[in-house]
């Protein structure tokens, strides 16, 4: 058999990795009510009795005290430009509605860049069918004439808007680097399992790595571990929940492989899950089932299996 | 250390399954009102703020302190925000604790809070794993906290019915806690029985998911008699960490919540926790977590947890109660869930327990800890 050379790089292309996660948030009072009118086409601010202080839109808190001793008000359809931005989604101006003293940015309308300017007065552009959203304002636009409207108290405000769905979607790049680009390419091409020995010499970690986690020393060479090993810990998986990769029940199982130092932390399956139980416990010995696809995850590995008899 | 350093206000919301009442912001008003309130102090007699918070992606909300700034009233003031999993609420009273033990603040605010109605709590917990190792077969904390319960149940003794025992105690003594929102007893029956969720772990092993925010003023010796002639004094508080995926790892124990207790206890002149403390608050995710607490806090020796819970030495009228708060298993907003062990105990010993307040207590105990074992920390309070 070959002897497997000492470390080399790999550089493989990042690995690709998307994270999307629903919300249902929570605005609170103040935003609730600004959302909820927004669709009646009337914008609300607050007003903090104590200091006068007015924002728009709506907030709970007051920025420059904290105070939260507030009543709602109906704010004019029209401010001043207080500054502004061109971006690749269009012109963004940081809008002060006549009566408010914050500002609050959004999309500028009907406008080349260089027909704007800081104390430009602008005028809402409503968007048609939007409804609990700033965006319900498709936008400002710039409004020469447009005369100094007032904040006047909210008559009969609306129920505020209690939760708002949302999604966030998050795509990242991770670098592999040069330990981990050979342990997955070797898994892809090789089908083996490669670890890095430990500076004391007493098995192989996996993830390989350059240092060791206890003794800072630097890590030996290269070493395939066995595709068998003995689990360490296991439990029964029947709770179902968002992002989940397979139904459940299945088992989630952390695995010493033969030869290693540190776990490896994947699924047990190919039994009969009524007595998954009693066929699986710590000390249980088991075998990485390859799937025919290659990929160059750990999930190239499909599951271990039960080895019997062991 | 030159400054000894006090707890001289507390405060929690009421917590919920979920507030759509209020923005994350407006439930970090509420546990700073009541803080506030309750040291006798206005936000202008707080020198530094703390924001705790857990993972971001629990509310969608980057740089929440940001936000939750105008809620605290705190423009303008120095305002940091520290985070740590589950650890987060004890970690934010520890950034505190070393700007006034350092001599740099009086008074400083923490406030930690979390409004986990609001996202994917498993999925988001799952992104604490390795990308590349790991991640995919991650089940939050729940599938590996279980895995190494069924370890701990051939090697230690930790089993089911006794992991059913300490459901029993807490949800029991949170029946009193006014701030606890799960409210019903069960029996070590119902508990076994209970639905699967990750075997061992079953249902009613595992705590509520909640919206909530605790919030404590930290105060100098000096400054502390404005508020109160009973602070809570910290004899010691530490926070200690391993790392991820170590060699020859165990697992069956929190290394470092042993070193935690090791170090601390030394600190705060512990020789005997069981004889010494009056009282233990901890943060339990599931009930198994206790079990493994009693050994590695030293409550008993490593094995013996399910023989101390079969005892009753950890119920309300034991030698050593645990959780008379009720624990996680009342509530369990996780950013605050750290500050409210630390509040209850606090309370204990300030003679203001708002439930089940243990009889001229005088010397605390506040476990909390976040990933999944690798960071454990511990507060000593005393009268």
């Amino acid at each position: 058999m070959l002897s497997i050379p000492d470390t080399y790089p790999i550089d493989l292309a990042p690995f690709k990795s998307d994270l999307k996660m629903p919300y249902t948030l929570t605005p609170g009072r103040a935003a609730g009510v600004f959302l909820a009118e927004i669709g009646r086409r009337r914008i609300v601010g607050s007003r903090f009795r104590k200091s006068g202080t007015v924002v728009v839109p709506a907030q709970d808190f007051c920025p420059l005290s904290g105070d939260a001793d507030f009543e709602f008000v109906q704010a004019p359809e029209t401010g001043v430009l207080h500054g502004f931005t061109e971006t690749d989604a269009g012109l963004i101006g940081l809008i002060r509605i006549d009566g408010s003293d914050i500002d609050f940015p959004h999309r500028m309308l009907d406008a080349a860049y260089g027909d704007l300017a800081v104390g430009m007065r602008v005028r809402v552009a409503w968007a048609e069918g939007v409804e609990q959203s700033i965006l319900a304002i498709a936008g400002f636009r710039p409004a020469a004439n447009a005369p100094v409207g007032r904040v006047v108290p909210l008559t009969d405000p609306a129920k505020p808007v209690e939760v708002v769905p949302y999604q966030l979607t998050l795509h990242y790049e991770h670098a592999f680097g040069p330990y981990y680009g050979r342990l997955f390419d070797e898994i892809k091409t090789n089908r083996r399992i490669m670890g890095v020995r430990s500076p004391g010499g007493e098995g192989a970690m996996i993830p390989p790595r350059e240092i060791c986690d206890i003794t800072h020393k630097p890590t030996g060479t290269w070493v395939e571990l066995g595709q068998t090993g003995t689990v360490r810990a296991m439990s029964i998986i029947y709770l179902e929940f968002i992002g989940q990769k397979q139904p459940p029940p299945y088992i989630y199982a952390e695995i010493m492989l033969d030869g290693a130092s540190t776990r490896l932390i994947h699924n047990i399956a190919g039994l009969d899950m009524s007595k998954a139980k009693e066929l699986v416990k710590p000390g249980t010995r088991v075998r990485a089932v390859w799937r025919e696809t290659r990929t160059g995850s750990l999930d190239d590995i499909s599951h271990f299996e039960v080895i019997e008899g062991e | 250390m030159t400054t000894h350093v006090g707890i001289v206000g507390v405060g929690q919301t009421h917590h919920a399954r979920r507030r759509t009442d209020v923005s994350q912001a407006g439930l970090v008003r509420e546990a700073v009102d009541r803080a506030l309130n309750d040291a006798k102090l206005t936000i202008d007699d707080i020198d530094s703020i703390v924001v705790a918070t857990g993972p971001v992606l629990f509310a969608a909300v980057n740089q929440p302190e940001k936000w939750v700034v105008d809620a605290i009233g705190g423009s303008l003031k120095p305002v940091v925000r520290v985070t740590s999993g589950g650890g987060t609420g004890l970690v934010g009273a520890l950034a505190a604790y070393y700007q006034i033990a350092g001599g740099l603040a009086d008074r400083v605010l923490v406030v930690g809070y979390d409004k986990l109605s609001e996202g994917a709590l498993q999925y988001s917990i799952s992104t604490l794993y390795d990308p590349f190792w790991g991640r995919e077969f991650a089940v939050g904390i729940m599938g590996f906290s279980a895995a190494y319960w069924r370890a701990r149940m051939d090697l230690l003794g930790h089993t089911e019915e006794a992991a059913a025992m300490v459901a029993v105690k807490n949800r029991r003594n949170a029946m009193a806690n006014p701030y606890a929102h799960v409210k019903k007893e069960v029996t070590v029956e119902e508990v076994l029985k209970s639905k699967p969720l990750a075997w061992p772990i079953k249902v009613l092993d595992v705590p509520p998911i909640s919206d909530g925010a605790a919030a404590i003023v930290l105060s100098s010796e000096r400054m502390a008699a404005k508020s109160t002639d009973r602070p809570a004094w910290i004899r010691g508080m530490g926070y200690f960490c391993e790392a991820d995926n170590a060699p020859s790892r165990s697992m069956l124990l929190s290394e470092p919540l042993a070193i935690a207790a090791r170090r601390i206890y030394r600190a705060a002149g512990i020789t005997n926790p069981r004889r010494q403390f009056d009282v233990v608050e901890v943060q339990e995710p599931y009930t198994c977590f206790e079990l493994s607490y009693y050994e590695s806090l030293g409550l008993c020796a490593p094995g013996q947890a399910a023989a101390l819970i079969s005892s009753g030495a950890t119920q309300l009228d034991g030698d050593i109660p645990v959780n008379p708060s009720g624990g996680c298993a009342g509530a369990n907003p996780i950013g605050a869930a750290g500050l409210v062990r630390v509040i209850e105990a606090a309370a204990q010993v300030m003679g203001k327990a708002a439930g089940n307040q243990i009889r001229g207590a005088k010397l605390a105990l506040a476990q909390s800890g976040g990933g999944w074992a690798n960071l454990r920390g511990i507060a000593v309070l005393s009268a």
